[in-house]
């Protein structure tokens, strides 16, 4: 007989209880538990930072201010805004179930909600960078991770997506850079206000299928061992020590600043900064936009060296920029060390 | 550090002198006095997509042989890097950290992830593969089955 799938609708639950129930989950699947399915709501707005990623990077004052949690996950991808406009679901397998290479396997997770979505009117894709998208926008932002030999894949419906707060707690280096990032998120990051009941039970009959599990799944609630990792996720969590993060900070780094914001897949602002030199810019698959120069000795031609990037291969900006004398050789140097597609 | 010796195998560079993970790609190259130095081979990297960042337990961390050393994200996927031998981390190669691409770049050299010191009476470099032959027939048949999966290209 087939596997069958456990599936949990954990509901509304607090921000930090909408991270830690669905990560317990993952030590239960790991240690045993059947394939799951669950879903969370969080009850009130927070910020989520993936695994590796930088604390500086979310404006932590305003979330202060805005009573805002910060959690940082387990999975990966960048920070990120979450209220109670978005449903989360969460898939999680164990690891030898996969294919190998991470990038199929994280295929083999997503297809089945792209299947759901469409099966629900949305003419969702799964585009070559592994994004959920509609007509070039991302309907469903997603993570991945392995914890123990469990791997879960995250993901979420986007009711109605607030796109000046997931803009505002965001750490950008200057205001034009945050007014690039609004006018790309407007852009490419989009919702699907489909109904959560007919979404809940059309994912969970696409995973079924998807994953060859049984026709009849469990409605559960979470195990002892869940439940004791979820005690454990608790103090995890909220603990200063785990929201530094796994890498040193990038504090006593030399004169030169950059501050990079992933929009979606392919879809990025930054600000780069050294000696007084200044450039922040959006990037669309590789080509520049909203260019906006500074520097001590550009003068009466920042106009023109920002008109001469605009629509430009970033690849070519240094290129073109180092025809500007010492002040453009000095923004040119700016985007050397840009690695955009990394992060 | 003497040049490595590679050799390309189905489009695939392989570095023959040093000794590897079968299933988990990651290489160990002897650097004397019970001291290795570990990395991924290409096939690893390939198979991960691309390298975002990564992180490691620090100097000093007891090392496992097939538990984690660390974590590499890829494609928003975090995964364990697990230790090809028992040990002791002795150092971290800080420029991987602060720049995943170099593992990619060069990834038999420059973009090695960790340093060891291999734990006294160790055999655990006994079951890596090490015969050059064995290492060849290894990369090709690895090689061939990712392909029919289709998990890299043609």
């Amino acid at each position: 007989m087939a596997d069958s799938l456990r599936v949990i609708d954990f509901g509304v639950s607090s921000p930090l209880r909408s991270q830690t129930l669905w990560h317990a989950v993952a030590y239960g699947v790991s240690a045993g538990a059947p394939v799951t399915l669950s879903f969370v709501r969080p009850a009130t707005p927070y910020v989520c930072l993936g695994y590796h990623r930088d604390i500086d990077e979310v404006d932590t004052e305003y979330c202060r201010a805005s009573e805002f949690p910060v959690f940082r996950r387990m999975v990966g991808g960048g920070p990120v805004y979450l209220d109670s406009n978005q449903l989360f679901f969460q898939i999680c397998v164990r690891v030898e179930s996969l294919p190998a290479g991470r990038q199929r396997a994280m295929r083999t997770l997503l297809e089945p909600a792209v299947a759901a979505f469409r099966a629900l009117g949305v003419p969702a894709e799964l585009d070559a960078s592994g994004e959920i998208c509609v007509e070039g926008k991302k309907i469903c932002g997603h993570g991945a991770g392995q914890i123990e030999d469990a791997v879960i894949v995250c993901g979420n419906l986007i009711e109605r997506f607030d796109h000046e707060q997931a803009t505002r707690v965001l750490a950008v280096a200057e205001a034009t850079q945050a007014v690039e990032t609004l006018a790309l998120m407007r852009r490419f990051v989009g919702s699907t206000p489909v109904d959560p009941d007919a979404f809940r039970a059309t994912m969970t009959a696409s995973y079924k299928d998807a994953l060859s599990l049984d026709g009849h799944h469990e409605e559960s609630a979470l195990s002892g061992l869940e439940r004791d990792a979820l005690a454990e996720l608790d103090e995890r969590f909220t603990s200063i020590a785990w929201l530094e993060g796994p890498r040193p900070t990038s504090a006593g780094k030399a004169a030169f600043r950059v501050r990079q914001v992933k929009v979606r897949a392919g879809i990025w602002t930054f600000a780069a900064e050294c000696d007084g030199a200044l450039v922040t810019a959006g990037v669309v698959d590789g080509v520049l936009e909203g260019v906006h120069l500074s520097d001590r000795g550009l003068n009466g031609s920042r106009e023109k060296a920002e008109h001469a990037l605009a629509g430009l291969p970033l690849s070519a900006a240094a290129r073109v920029l180092s025809g500007f004398g010492d002040p453009g050789r000095r923004l040119a140097a700016l985007f050397a060390d840009l690695e955009l597609a990394r992060l | 550090m003497a040049e490595k010796a590679l050799v390309v195998i189905d489009g695939f560079a392989l570095a023959v002198d040093r000794r590897y993970q079968a299933e988990t790609h990651m290489w160990v190259l002897e650097l004397g006095a019970g001291r290795v130095r570990i990395g991924m081979d290409v096939l690893g990297i390939e198979t991960s997509g691309t390298l975002a960042q990564l992180s490691f337990e620090p100097a000093g961390t007891e090392l496992i042989a097939d538990r984690p050393f660390g974590q590499l994200e890829a494609a928003k996927f975090v995964g364990p890097l697990l230790s090809p031998v028992t040990g002791t981390v002795v150092t971290l190669n800080h420029a991987v950290i602060k720049n995943a691409g170099l593992i990619e770049r060069d990834p038999y050299g420059e973009g090695w992830l960790i340093e060891a010191a291999l734990a006294e009476g160790s055999a655990g470099l006994e079951a890596l593969i090490f015969d050059p032959a064995e290492l060849r027939a290894w990369f090709a048949a690895k090689i061939a089955g990712y392909r029919l999966r289709g998990v890299i290209a043609e």
